[in-house]
């Protein structure tokens, strides 16, 4: 736990940038895509798993560039609306940027490679994700969306744990440096 | 600041790149009345701005006008001044004309409805210097073939009579002058008596005796027995009657306003004005001789006899005739005086 909070001035030169097969990002993307909607048809698991969330958390930690993760963020967001059919587009954009640049920042400056590391930045980045979100439908939409229920608390353990899993995968994809 | 911008440059990205998100949604997302928020936004933006301008411009607008730009107000002042001064003379003068037009017109619907009297109209122009004296002068004269002791009437009631011609003027003796002396008679009782002047500005009736019931509104009209003025003229109505000693003293509220004459109608003959009605009717009782003898019209009250009058306090002056001291009743019809020439 101790190494999972090691944030440091100091031990961001030390810290690596990680670095994909070419395609490698833009195809997890969109199978993340293709899943979550193939997802949407199980109803409930759509809600229980964000892939995208995850792939945009998964590739800002690892390559720590704070732009390119705004990027990726916010494309992965934006092709979400575009496939969703009553989303506005740029909901989830928002969000997903904000998380692709935080998830960017604090790769760069913490140990994201542990499980436990993985699991607890999942699980916050979840509800920082449902928390932009809530904002956004509140402010823009006047829809009166939750920050926090039983049921997110729920479906933020579920991703972080699935998660855990799937970045263990995509870590198999990375290029040796 | 270009130091700043790439010291900050993801952050500023960021800003970038979810404002311009925000600003995508804005645009699709409609609110009530189907107005898209991106444009609800801009007129809240906007607004505040506007506002701003507005209240800047009208401040700016005030200042000037209101001070830059009153350098010609006091000379323009005064022009106004003085043509509101010019348009409120104006003024006066068309209400003097309409007053004076309404009254030649109701002077003129008077003459008209007698045609069969010979009258002059005229103005009065002067009264007289003497406060106790109830005179005044009007613009006819004899060359209009105006004489003595002709009536002076306007269409309100009688005024008094000509005492004195001059050649382009007359002299005219108001009813309400002590000298002055009228033969009158109750309208409703036929009762006769003399209205005189006092020097008050109401006249008196004299001759009525205490017996005679008479009510305040009671009418007066002429009694014809003066030989000036022709029957049944509007003298007045009672204002006051009170027992006296022998006869009551009964002040009369003159019809004609003798304190505002302006224009006035002299007869020049003492025959009986007829109204048309009254002509109307006659001819009516001419043409339809029978049945008036199957009905009699209800008889005229009988005429009590005719008031022995002052006959010097009934002359309307010392060099005018002795106009009758018998009473009403063995007086003769007067006859219509042609107009002396």
């Amino acid at each position: 736990m101790s190494y999972m909070l090691n944030v440091s001035a100091h031990s961001e030169p030390n810290v690596e940038v990680h670095k994909f097969y070419g395609g490698t990002i833009v195809g997890t993307v969109l199978l993340a895509l293709v899943f979550q909607a193939f997802l949407h048809k199980y109803g409930r698991w759509s809600e229980l798993i964000d892939l995208p969330l995850l792939v945009t958390i998964y590739f800002g930690v690892s390559r720590r560039n704070p732009i390119s993760g705004l990027f990726l963020g916010g494309a992965i967001g934006i092709l979400q609306d575009a496939l969703s059919h009553d989303n506005p587009i740029g909901m989830y954009g928002i969000a997903k940027t904000l998380v692709g640049y935080l998830a960017s920042s604090v790769g760069a400056r913490i140990d994201t490679e542990h499980p436990l590391s993985r699991f607890g930045l999942i699980f916050l980045f979840f509800h920082f994700h449902q928390a932009i979100l809530a904002v956004t439908q509140r402010v823009l939409l006047n829809h009166s969306a939750p920050f926090f229920t039983l049921h997110l608390f729920i479906d933020s353990l579920v991703t972080a744990a699935f998660g855990v899993v799937l970045f263990a995968l995509l870590d198999r994809l990375r290029r040796n440096s | 600041m270009i130091d700043t911008f790439s010291r900050h440059r993801p952050l500023a990205l960021l800003a970038t790149v979810v404002l311009a998100q925000v600003l995508l949604l804005a645009f699709q997302i409609k609110r009530e009345n189907n107005v898209r928020l991106i444009r609800y936004w801009a007129v809240e933006l906007m607004t505040p701005l506007e506002r701003a301008g507005t209240w800047t411009f009208s401040h700016v607008g005030g200042i000037w006008s209101g001070y830059v730009g009153l350098r010609n107000t006091r000379a323009e002042n005064e022009r106004l001044r003085n043509d509101v001064n010019t348009l409120r003379l104006r003024n006066r003068e068309l209400e003097s004309e309409s007053a004076e037009a309404h009254r030649l017109e109701t002077l003129l619907n008077f003459k008209e409805a007698h045609m069969e009297a010979p009258m002059l109209p005229a103005q009065v122009i002067g009264a007289s210097a003497d406060p106790t004296s109830h005179t005044l002068f009007i613009n006819r004269g004899e060359r209009d073939r105006v004489r003595r002791n002709m009536g002076v009437i306007t269409p309100d009631g009688v005024v008094g009579k000509i005492v004195e011609v001059f050649p382009s003027t007359a002299q005219v003796l108001l009813i309400n002058d002590k000298d002055s002396g009228v033969g009158a008679l109750f309208a409703a009782s036929r009762t006769h008596g003399v209205v005189k002047g006092s020097g008050d500005p109401q006249p008196h009736m004299d001759y009525v005796i205490n017996e005679e019931k008479l009510q305040p509104g009671d009418v007066i009209v002429t009694s014809g027995e003066d030989r000036i003025f022709p029957k049944d003229l509007l003298i007045g109505t009672v204002d006051v009657a009170k027992p006296g000693n022998p006869f009551q003293i009964i002040a009369v509220q003159p019809a004609a306003r003798l304190d505002r004459l302006e224009d006035v109608i002299v007869l020049l003959s003492q025959q009986e004005l007829l109204s048309k009605k009254s002509e109307e009717a006659s001819d009516a009782s001419d043409v339809a001789p029978a049945q008036s003898a199957a009905q009699p019209a209800t008889p005229p009250p009988p005429k009590t006899s005719g008031v022995v009058t002052d006959p010097n306090k009934f002359k309307p002056a010392a060099a005018a005739p002795v106009q009758s001291t018998a009473p009403a009743s063995k007086t003769p019809a007067p006859k219509p005086r042609a107009p002396q020439r």
